[in-house]
């Protein structure tokens, strides 16, 4: 039998203190990107009742949902993801405020993946919602944030693929497809899977140029000259609606200067289907899956009884620690170590509060005795930068490491209480501010 | 540029997709040598690399990125059901998965209770009989020799895929019903077809070219 209390579950994982830092970095510099557009900061429960996330709109599988009871028996579901939850916060706290409203989270979702191995159970996003906008312009904005979010973390090389579930369903709407036919052939086109859309439209009777398009739907991907293409006379108004939607978003964000970041695919239709119109997923090197996706969901406000046009997007955080496999960042801050003489825990601790509160990184060492040896094998092993050595009357021994220097001096003057002027010698003697 | 990796299903697929591959004018010799037992070949030319993986594992290797192009049979897919992009029908490597059993239940099949079904492909059968049939079944996966379920007694029914339907003859099995006409398929991961897309519609549109006869019936 194998001892479970040695293990963690399927699909999550610690995160050692190397990688928590890189990750921390990540979630800050996102964050910055998104409260400089005027996102703030929300949190939501982990849990909700599980109505939240099902019914009109219903949004992820509920066989994806983790779900236990709460003791009446009502069930509950651990978020599959944010969206709902925000939207849910939204309509019924937030209903009467002045829109758009722009929330940003970061946080854990769970989902109960069927994949065995490297697809993950508990995964971290941070993402915005735009809440209160029907115009394409709340779409161009948040695609937008998408793209200056993975700059600044310095991914260079990606794309942005947008499409418009919007079109499609007009399609669908026109050519009369019940649910069945429409989700086999959503999968089939999301898929791109030519041979299995022809069979299932070869006998439908439907208008010869629409078939065609819905065969021709897989390859409707590129740059602007597809719009073209899909423009075709049999469309219905929903549809031409939806393509003019897209255009304008495109144009929007290619005179923001993102023409190289972008392009269009028509035939990408996830399988999330509270959305309503655009839909977009990041791709970069380096990583098999999208690294952010979002989109229009205009219906769902609409279920927790507030209708208002939103849009959003969910930044994947560990598929943009593997893309930018630590580039840039993670640096790690020089760290000093205080040792205390027998007696001296006074003036030892008088200095590293004063230290810690300009800003140095200080560890206390915790070795048994009084044996200095011991801590400065202990300072060469942990790469301390510089080791402190105090006696317990106030006189005290600065070891530079890195420069392999000592310098006599006492816990007073060092901490500058004699003279103002002194402070900046801790930079000089080699510490680093956080 | 950046290597494109192809993953290939070991055994005759992969030869016949090296074949194609010979003839569009990338060739990996060292491949044919018979007597390698290595499993990734590189195309120096081409920046192409190709890996040898069981058919079954191409799809997870596709999906998870670790190959941007996969040359797998459709049983195979149907039965990982991954989530990437199926490109082009190589017509190559035909047959049908087909629900087998002795003829006499031909007309029972859909109004029997308990029906048991033996098969390799447990997601397909599964996906059959319960959501395209309504039909509630008993499953029991087998890896291999799947014929000889319903001869013993172990199952009513098997699915299974037939080329040529001499094993079932020879076994006094007839096929009862077809499920779905099979072949092998040229797969993209998504990610790769979005950042790689010139070299990938490159080979997706010759290989749609040198392969059009196959498919047709």
């Amino acid at each position: 039998m194998s001892d479970w209390r040695l293990h963690t579950p399927t699909g999550v994982n610690d995160i050692l203190p190397e990688e928590c830092g890189i990750k921390k970095e990540i979630e800050a510099t996102i964050w910055a990107v998104m409260t400089a557009a005027g996102y703030k900061e929300v949190e939501t429960p982990a849990f909700e009742y599980y109505d939240c996330y099902v019914g009109e709109g219903g949004q992820i599988s509920q066989e994806a949902m983790f779900k236990f009871f709460d003791e009446q028996g009502r069930i509950l579901a651990l978020r599959p993801d944010f969206t709902t939850s925000i939207a849910r916060m939204a309509a019924t706290k937030e209903a009467d405020k002045k829109t758009p409203l722009r929330y940003m989270y970061t946080g854990n979702v769970y989902r109960h993946e069927q994949t065995e191995g490297v697809r993950q159970r508990e995964i971290s996003q941070t993402g915005i919602e735009l809440i209160g906008s029907y115009s394409y312009l709340a779409d161009a904005e948040v695609i937008s944030c998408a793209i200056e979010a993975l700059l600044a973390v310095g991914i260079e090389e990606f794309s942005i693929e947008i499409g418009q579930v919007a079109f499609f369903n007009g399609i669908v709407e026109q050519a009369g497809f019940d649910d069945v036919m429409t989700e086999r052939l959503r999968e089939r086109i999301d898929s791109k899977d030519s041979v299995g859309i022809k069979q299932l439209v070869k006998n439908l009777n439907i208008e010869d140029d629409v078939k065609q398009l819905i065969i021709d739907l897989p390859y409707l991907f590129g740059d602007a000259s597809i719009l073209e293409r899909a423009n075709i006379a049999g469309l219905n108004y929903s549809s031409k609606i939806a393509l003019d939607n897209l255009k304008s978003i495109y144009k929007t964000l290619c005179s923001y200067g993102f023409e190289k970041y972008i392009s269009l695919d028509l035939g990408m239709l996830q399988s999330i289907d509270y959305y309503t119109g655009s839909i977009f997923k990041g791709y970069t090197h380096g990583v098999g899956f999208p690294v952010c996706a979002g989109g229009r969901y205009d219906n769902l406000m609409s279920k927790f009884g507030a209708p208002k046009g939103a849009v959003g997007v969910a930044i994947g955080i560990s598929r943009i620690m593997k893309a930018v496999g630590g580039k840039g960042f993670g640096r790690s801050v020089g760290s000093t170590l205080a040792f205390a003489e027998k007696g001296a825990d006074a003036p030892m601790y008088e200095l590293v509060s004063s230290l810690r509160m300009n800003g140095c990184l200080v560890e206390q060492y915790l070795g048994e005795g009084s044996d200095f040896e011991s801590a400065m094998r202990y300072a060469e092993n942990t790469k301390q930068e510089c080791v402190m050595r105090v006696y317990s009357d106030g006189r005290l021994k600065v070891y530079d490491l890195n420069q392999n220097t000592v310098i006599d001096t006492t816990v007073n003057e060092f901490a500058g209480y004699n003279d103002e002027a002194m402070e900046p010698t801790a930079e000089e003697l080699g510490f680093r501010r956080m | 540029m950046r290597y494109l990796t192809v993953a290939l299903a070991k055994g005759r697929l992969a030869e016949l997709a090296m074949d194609i591959f010979g003839t569009i004018g990338i060739d990996c010799s060292e491949m044919k040598d018979k007597k390698t037992r290595k499993l990734i070949f590189t195309n120096e030319e081409y920046k192409m690399k190709f890996i040898l993986v069981k058919a079954s594992d191409v799809p997870t290797y596709v999906e998870y990125g670790a190959a941007d192009i996969g040359i797998v049979g459709k049983d195979t897919l149907l039965e990982e059901s991954r989530n990437l992009y199926e490109m082009v029908d190589l017509g190559f490597g035909k047959c049908r998965m087909c629900v087998c059993g002795p003829l006499d239940l031909k007309d029972r099949l859909h109004t029997m209770t308990n029906l048991t079904v033996a098969s390799k492909y447990p997601k397909i059968a599964r996906k059959y009989f319960q959501e395209d049939n309504g039909q509630t079944i008993e499953l029991i996966k087998l890896n291999g020799s799947v014929e000889l379920a319903p001869l013993v007694g172990l199952s009513d029914v098997i699915v299974d895929i037939v080329e040529t339907g001499k094993t079932l003859k020879e076994n006094g099995l007839d096929v009862l019903e077809e499920i779905v006409d099979l072949s092998a398929r040229f797969v993209v991961n998504k990610v790769s077809m979005k950042m790689e897309k010139e070299r990938i519609m490159d080979l997706v549109e010759r290989f749609t070219e040198l392969t059009r006869g196959n498919s047709e019936e």
